[in-house]
């Protein structure tokens, strides 16, 4: 069959990988995406409250510095994973998104590390100013 | 003519540049991750800013926070958890054709993204009838610190930044509780919800670092 | 050797050769008419031109507040221009310069056009974003313009702390403006991302893709992680000029080195973000006008990722004399000389592509023979002020000056300039002048040494930057530098006119003017409205010049009406069999 405006040569063929040739499927295979379960995300839900509860029990120990602040930021980490990986479904999703995620908070942490390898490492002509 | 030879679909959700549903699911989350990437990196620059500014005045934060209300803080902690739950409730019962559910997913979502809002909304008036002003502003005689003025001034920095993300949130919600109650999504098509979530879920996962941060400081 | 029968992973399709049209009836300018059409398009590649029209006339704009501050700087005293209004000048030149210019040059106007054509794909993956990628630069830029109009900005580029804070110029707006246009950047990225990585054609791999592809995706990486900071430092001074909350103010307990670290977290980034997509036409430039594979692809590829993210590493060495520690600011200095060395790799292997190849010197050509000398000397000049010591008598002096402008001038407009006319006969069908390009080419080489090379040694000698007066030892070197001005503004309004010639009296290009490799010059010039009207399938990478011109253009055979039947790819032996690398 002749395109308009394309002039077509001799046929070949090519051995190429699966994976690179367009599927035949033109519908989206639900077997493909992940679908959680009501107690799943129920679970999830539940296990967050309790850890911000706790969270918040730990501050009225008033423990003292630096591990009031490791305490916090610890639970703090473990409810955003939480909601990382199921509510937003990065357990079952490409990995690609994840490394995004990491790369992201990386990067932030290169902002706020090499800031404060300047402001910690001041020496300070005026004391106190 | 353009071409609409083998695996083209013809199903209308998909668009003309896309060969299949899968490809344009696909993209839309990565596309969307990337974008979640510069949404960390925006508030990354605050949160930095937060921390050199703690780290050179360590006790007066520890002061300030307790202006705050840790009650209300916890409360509106676990009401966007649970607006995040409703979300995914909201995209598991598009992937299970359940219609109905999914626009009172939504909706519960909704309303509970406006009680944060009021919440928020009545923590910061009070603060304000005490003059605990951003900037120059400020004349909250409690915190004796000549800086005192700049935890405050972070902290309506930062919670009004995320609030602006919570209003803009409930718009995209509004936006799809409209598009789930005409219909338009079911199993083989629900991929603003999927990409709308996550962007509801990252602006939780934001407030439940500044609810320590700012709140549960000793 | 696997074959379909041996190996369940392959798979054997039947493919037919589609040789581009010369000379197309239809195509992307004509298939839909009127300026509406322009105005809503969804085509990238409409897109890429509406990008290429706005830069091209703030580089004008620019390029002529750059005229406006050469011709200040004849004499040592005031010349015809107020003190405060050189301020703004120098302001406005850099930021528009940077904003409006240089980020969206290569990305936005070339990129946007020829990414996903060099792909093999129909579009980017998130078109109606693309458009509002463009309506966010020009709202961006329409709010500076509005600053300008407001009394215009003195603070120059950097908007450093405390003095942006109490100025009384038009701050505000203008750093909402460069706000909005960060979007516009952002939004560019994450397309770019997205279409690299999900709408590449069948058969091509990561190590098939072109390195203009590398390059942008580098870019689009550094776009992402390093202008939202950029973003929310701008609103941060908004925000003190509005509220005075303090966060940069000592006074008040914040600390005016926090700004500058922020703000040069995105913008050390941002330069190469500037300069990285024309690396990537350097590498398309001198494989097609060699006629040979490049040197090291995947040195050149991988040193693209080295760099951006190397380049998030080294912001301090723009602070060495701001109070930074000392602590920092070694670390700082020993990472900077570490981000010279993946450029440098690309430098050696450009040379290397060169050797022995067939060299034909068009203007291509010849722009990026230009772009080797003067990125080299800004180079280098950059490895001498990121050392501390060298670097405390050079900041804010001339020698900044000059090493700037030679990467990004010198650099990058050259880099620009080149893949404008590289790829010019393939986005608008139509050949221009090659004798006057040559010409206007070598008259821009040496009108901009003319300008810059006194610049070096004027700094050196400590004449300070942005200083609107200055001690008459210097006029002599300034005087040869406006005189350079003029002829480098010369030739780059010479460019502009021959272009625009070309689209009225130029004549018709044809599909493959280079003899490239590249997928874009398998397809007729001008680009068709589609870009393919056949599902490409790609076999050998963009550089395989010893492989015969057919092969790289296949594409999926075609059978049934066309319109939506699901049909298998037949299964035939065909008379020849390629095993795809």
């Amino acid at each position: 069959m002749a395109l308009s405006g394309y002039h077509l040569d001799f046929p070949l063929s090519i051995v190429l990988p699966h994976s690179l040739i367009t599927p035949k499927k033109f519908l989206m295979s639900s077997s493909t995406h992940h679908i959680s379960t009501d107690k799943t995300l129920l679970t999830v839900a539940g296990a967050l409250f309790c850890l911000t509860l706790l969270t918040a029990g730990v501050h009225y120990l008033e423990l003292p510095q630096p591990w009031s602040i490791l305490a916090a930021m610890f639970i703090a980490v473990v409810k955003a994973g939480l909601v990382a990986l199921f509510f937003m479904g990065l357990y079952w999703d490409k990995r690609f998104n994840m490394m995004l995620l990491i790369t992201s908070l990386a990067f932030l942490a290169l902002l706020g590390g090499y800031t404060l390898l300047d402001t910690l490492t001041r020496v300070h002509i005026i004391p106190g100013f | 003519m353009a071409n609409h030879s083998t695996a083209t679909s013809h199903a209308d959700f998909v668009q003309h540049h896309f060969v299949t549903a899968d490809q344009q699911f696909d993209s839309a989350k990565l596309g969307m991750w990337v974008f979640l990437v510069t949404e960390i990196l925006f508030f990354g620059g605050l949160f930095t800013a937060y921390t050199v500014l703690r780290m050179t005045h360590p006790d007066l934060f520890a002061e300030a926070s307790t202006e705050l209300d840790t009650l209300w803080g916890t409360v509106n902690t676990l009401v966007l958890i649970g607006s995040s739950l409703t979300v995914a409730m909201a995209i598991k019962s598009a992937q299970l054709n359940q219609t109905k559910n999914i626009a009172i997913n939504l909706g519960i979502t909704i309303v509970l993204a406006f009680i944060f809002l009021m919440i928020k909304y009545f923590n910061w008036m009070h603060h304000f009838s005490l003059g605990i002003y951003p900037g120059t502003a400020y004349s909250f005689t409690g915190i004796d610190d000549p800086h005192a003025s700049i935890f405050f001034s972070l902290y309506y920095l930062m919670t009004g930044l995320h609030g602006i993300h919570v209003v803009v949130g409930i718009g995209v919600m509004t936006w799809l509780l409209v598009k789930s109650l005409k219909g338009q999504f079911h199993s083989e098509y629900y991929t603003p919800l999927e990409i709308g979530g996550l962007y509801w879920h990252l602006v939780d996962i934001i407030w439940i670092f500044l609810y320590p941060l700012f709140y549960l400081i000793h | 050797m696997d074959t379909a029968e041996s190996n369940p992973n392959l798979k054997k399709v039947q493919v037919q050769r589609y040789k581009p049209e010369e000379d197309p009836e239809n195509h992307y300018l004509n298939a839909e008419k009127g300026i509406w059409s322009w105005l809503t398009t969804l085509d990238h590649k409409r897109i890429g031109i509406l990008y290429l029209i706005s830069i091209t006339f703030f580089f004008f704009v620019g390029g002529l507040m750059a005229l406006m501050i050469r011709t200040e700087l004849w004499t040592p005293t005031k010349t015809f221009i107020q003190a405060h209004t050189y301020n703004e000048l120098f302001t406005l030149h850099g930021s528009i310069m940077i904003f409006l210019f240089l980020v969206p040059s290569v990305p936005a106007a070339l990129g946007n056009f020829i990414l996903p054509v060099q792909l093999g794909a129909k579009d980017v993956a998130f078109p109606r974003l693309n458009l509002l990628s463009y309506y966010l630069y020009i709202t961006g830029a329409g709010i500076v313009i509005w600053a300008i109009l407001s009394g215009g900005v003195d603070t120059g580029w950097t908007f450093y702390t405390p003095y942006s804070i109490q100025t009384s110029t038009a701050v505000t707006i203008m750093t909402f403006g460069v706000f909005v246009i960060g979007f516009s950047s952002i939004l560019t990225g994450v397309n770019f991302i997205t279409t690299i990585h999900k709408m590449r054609a069948p058969g091509m791999t990561w190590g098939k893709i072109s390195l203009f592809t590398w390059s942008l995706y580098a870019t689009s990486i550094m776009q992402i992680l390093a202008t939202p900071v950029l973003a929310i430092t701008l609103a941060l001074v908004a925000m003190e000029r509005i509220m005075h909350v303090g966060i940069f103010d000592p006074a008040l307990g914040g600390d005016p080195l926090l700004y500058e670290h922020m703000f040069w977290f995105y913008s050390h980034p941002a330069v190469y973000i500037m300069i990285v997509p024309g690396f990537g036409v350097v590498s398309e430039v001198i494989t097609t006008f060699s006629k040979k594979h490049i040197f090291g692809y995947w040195a050149i590829a991988l040193s693209s990722l080295a760099i951006s993210l190397i380049s998030f590493l080294v912001w301090g060495h723009h602070m060495f004399v701001s109070g930074q520690s000392a602590m920092a600011s070694m670390v700082f200095s020993f990472l900077t000389f570490l981000v010279g060395i993946p450029t440098g790799i690309k430098m050696f292997n450009w040379a290397a592509t060169l050797y022995k190849g067939s060299i034909k010197l068009e203007s291509p050509l010849l722009y990026i023979f230009g772009f080797f000398f003067l990125f080299l000397v800004g180079g280098i000049t950059g490895i001498v002020l990121a050392s501390i010591a060298l670097d405390v008598h050079l900041h804010d002096t001339y020698y900044v000056v000059a090493h700037f402008h030679f990467v990004m001038v010198g650099g990058m407009v050259m880099a620009f300039l080149a893949g404008l006319h590289y790829w010019w006969p393939k986005i608008t069908g139509k050949m221009y002048n090659e004798k006057l390009a040559r010409f206007t080419c070598v008259m821009i080489f040496i009108g901009f040494n003319v300008t810059f090379l006194p610049q070096f040694i004027m700094g050196a000698q400590g004449m300070p930057r942005r200083y609107f007066n200055y001690i008459e030892q210097f006029q002599p070197f300034h005087q040869v530098s406006t005189i350079g001005a003029y002829i480098l503004g010369l030739g780059f309004f010479t460019v502009f006119l021959y272009l625009v010639k070309s689209l009225f009296t130029g004549e018709k290009a044809p599909a493959n003017p280079w003899g490239s490799r590249g997928l874009e010059f398998q397809v007729p010039s001008p680009v068709p409205a589609h870009n393919f009207d056949h599902i490409p399938v790609i076999v050998h990478g963009p550089y395989d010049y010893h492989k015969p011109m057919e092969e790289f253009q296949l594409g999926l055979a075609e059978f049934g009406n066309g319109h939506g039947e699901t049909v298998d790819p037949d299964i035939k032996t065909g008379s020849k069999e390629i095993k795809a690398e």
